[in-house]
């Protein structure tokens, strides 16, 4: 056991013979770590005040942002504001051009009367020649509806079918608009005619004769305003008659054709339901 | 002698009846004949009738009422009056009628009428002619001054103005109304008003043209309901096909199968079709594009439809085909008008619409005619608003803050003459009951 003690001794010895070391060493050393404390110390406060300014950075960033977004808000809220009352304004002067469209249509009809009425009053042509004048016969009757013709325009025969549609008379509207789109087949009115002759053949009960005239309207004038109604009538129409096949085609094509008419959107509605 | 004492009680009776109102257009020389029994009077003028006093149980309370049904209805003049009443009841007991005096009273027609049980017989006479125009017994139903008993004499009363005017008479209507959070009925003459909802907030009334069913707007947890409600047997049901949001101001179509009513979201709010039993989808009619769509009314075929829309930036009133399409602005405003038009109601005889417009920040009821769309004013006189047309197609109920309260009037468009039918404060939105009950 003894030998083995003086064995390990000299070992033991080698060993932490190298953990000893001079105080100046350790001096040296405090003051590296000093050094290192007050540089790492140092770079902390630089990174603080550049955190901070950046801070403070994003915070102006913010606030213009928010100000910014709130100028847009405003801006978008004027032209949301400004577009609502535009298309107000547009609904307004479509409206009121609709109304506008009938006081003219009552002139043009009262205009056709004035016309007859002064044709009826008027010397038969050709009677009381103007002075030095030469007569020249008369071999062409007046087109209808103008100066000196005995028979109704189509501003007339528009008006007379309307009120006799209003006044619960629909058998003399129909024979009003069978003769203005019979005489007067190519009239600006002749559209609304045609669309009213289903309307009068309707408020008659006959569904199956204002179907031909509605599909009349679609055929000869779908760029009129009554085109996409009478597309939607006949669908209703058809629906009633249990085809719901075909009125869900017709509804698909008032969808397609018409988009923005009110009739396209009661048809999305109605589609929906349609079994 | 005879002669002598006839022609004092004449000079009597004109004398007594000179503070009676002149007939209007009496110098008009055409005549129109009634439809029933052919009395002849002036157009533009009302006939002059005396109502001679009624025999049997209750006849006092019978002729007051028969009379203020003919002066109610404005197409009859009741000549009446202490000294008419004791010549009348003179000639009754001898059964004798002497057509002269009556005939210097510019009376077109006697009525006399004698009850029996509940039976009252009516007998009249055409003076012009000097003889019985018109005999025919009428049942009086009911315990006297029962709600039943004055509906029954109400509709004699009508019969009788149809059989001298030939236009039936609108005394057995009633009207609904709002007062506070109830509805009331009130009849046309404004008696028997009783309440006909519970509690709850309810508003915007319509009869259904059965005469018995009603429907109106009410209050729940998950917003506005349409109720519909039998007033004979009390039992109510809600109008499910669009449940939550808003659903309010429901109006039946003429031939009770279709119920229109308001349904809102957040998206505006359009008028929807369901089937007058409230059940089953409900089919919209409108497409309101955000705006608000309200107030639907009937044209009397059920074809059309007029109603208030907001599509133009303030309300106005429109007209489309009862199946949505085919709209038109109805109401001619100024561009730039901040006034506005609503509340519209169709006539029964489908010629006009009353609605009321705004002028000066103060509704005023007018009616446009459908044919050519000229506009009438019918009031100036405070507030008045919700116009109903009465089942004649002249009287109009409406609200009215003329006498500085809200109550409610009815206006005969016609002469202008208005009268009060409610009596307590707060009366709105009355809906006059449709049929008349013309044969």
């Amino acid at each position: 056991m003894k030998t083995l003690l003086r064995c390990l001794a000299p070992v033991a010895l080698a060993a932490t013979g190298a953990c000893f070391a001079t105080s100046n060493d350790v001096k040296l050393l405090q003051g590296q770590v000093d050094s290192l404390r007050i540089a790492s110390v140092r770079a902390d406060s630089v990174h603080a005040a550049q955190l901070n300014q950046v801070i403070a950075t994003l915070g102006l960033v913010r606030d213009s942002l928010g100000t910014v977004s709130g100028h847009v808000e405003k801006l978008q809220g004027d032209v949301r504001g400004d577009l609502h009352d535009v298309n107000e304004q547009l609904l307004q002067i479509q409206q009121l051009t609709g109304q506008s469209q009938n006081r003219l249509q009552e002139l043009r009809a009262s205009i056709e009367q004035r016309n007859q009425d002064a044709g009826e009053s008027a010397p038969p042509t050709g009677t009381q020649p103007a002075k030095g004048a030469t007569a020249a016969p008369s071999t062409a009757s007046p087109a209808p509806g103008a100066p000196g013709s005995n028979e109704p325009g189509p501003n007339q025969l528009y008006q007379l079918g309307m009120e006799q549609l209003q006044r619960g008379s629909p058998s003399t509207a129909v024979q009003a608009f069978q003769k203005l789109l019979q005489d007067y087949s190519t009239a600006d009115i002749a559209p609304e005619a045609q669309f009213y002759l289903g309307e009068a053949y309707r408020a008659q009960g006959n569904a199956a004769a204002a179907d031909t005239a509605y599909s009349l309207v679609i055929q000869k004038y779908p760029k009129s305003p009554h085109a996409p109604t009478a597309l939607y009538k006949r669908a209703l129409y058809l629906e009633q008659q249990g085809n719901a096949t075909a009125a869900r085609a017709l509804l698909n094509q008032l969808i397609s054709s018409y988009p923005q008419s009110d009739e396209a959107a009661l048809a999305r509605d109605h589609l929906r339901d349609l079994k | 002698m005879l002669e002598t004492q006839r022609l004092i009680i004449g000079a009597a009776l004109v004398s007594a009846c000179l503070a009676m109102p002149a007939r209007a257009n009496a110098q008009q020389q055409d005549t129109t004949r009634g439809v029933r029994i052919g009395l002849t009077y002036q157009p533009g003028t009302k006939p002059g009738v005396v109502v001679f006093p009624v025999s049997g149980p209750d006849g006092d309370s019978i002729q007051a009422m028969v009379q203020r049904d003919f002066d109610y209805g404005d197409r009859i003049e009741v000549i009446g009056g202490d000294a008419v009443q004791q010549t009348a009841r003179t000639q009754a007991s001898k059964n004798a009628i002497d057509f002269t005096i009556w005939k210097s009273l510019s009376a077109a027609a006697v009525v006399q009428i004698s009850v029996m049980g509940s039976t009252a017989h009516v007998n009249v006479y055409d003076v012009a002619a000097k003889k019985l125009a018109a005999a025919h017994d009428v049942t009086v139903s009911g315990a006297p001054n029962s709600e039943e008993w004055r509906m029954s004499v109400h509709a004699m009363s009508d019969q009788i103005e149809q059989w001298i005017t030939g236009v039936h008479g609108i005394a057995a209507t009633r009207i609904l109304y709002v007062r506070g959070n109830r509805i009331y009925v009130i009849d046309s003459d404004g008696f028997g008003e009783h309440a006909v909802s519970g509690p709850g907030t309810v508003l915007a009334p319509a009869w259904a043209p059965d005469g018995h069913t009603i429907a109106f707007s009410e209050l729940a947890r998950a917003g506005w309901n349409v109720v519909l409600r039998d007033l004979t047997t009390g039992r109510e049901h809600t109008v499910s096909s669009t449940p939550g949001g808003l659903n309010i101001t429901p109006a039946f179509s003429p031939d009770g199968q279709w119920l229109c009513y308001a349904h809102g979201e957040e998206n505006g709010t359009d008028l929807y079709m369901v089937s007058a039993s409230g059940s089953g989808a409900a089919r919209r009619v409108t497409v309101g594009r955000g705006t608000d769509n309200v107030s639907p009314t009937f044209s009397p075929d059920g074809a059309r439809l007029a109603f208030t829309s907001g599509r133009a930036g303030h309300p106005e009133v429109y007209t489309s085909d009862a199946d949505g399409s085919n709209v038109d602005l109805l109401t001619p405003f100024n561009f730039g008008d901040q006034n506005y038009r609503s509340n519209p109601d169709w006539s029964p005889d489908g010629r006009l619409i009353a609605f009321q417009s705004q002028l000066d920040g103060r509704f005023q009821i007018m009616t446009i005619t459908l044919r050519d769309r000229t506009v009438k004013q019918l009031t100036s006189e405070g507030i008045n608003e919700d116009p109903t047309w009465a089942p004649d197609g002249r009287h109009l109920a409406f609200t009215s803050s003329r006498t500085g309260v809200k109550e409610i009037f009815v206006l005969d468009a016609e002469s202008g003459r208005a009268r009060q039918l409610t009596h307590d404060a707060g009366a709105r939105l009355a809906a006059w009951s449709r049929g008349t009950g013309a044969p």
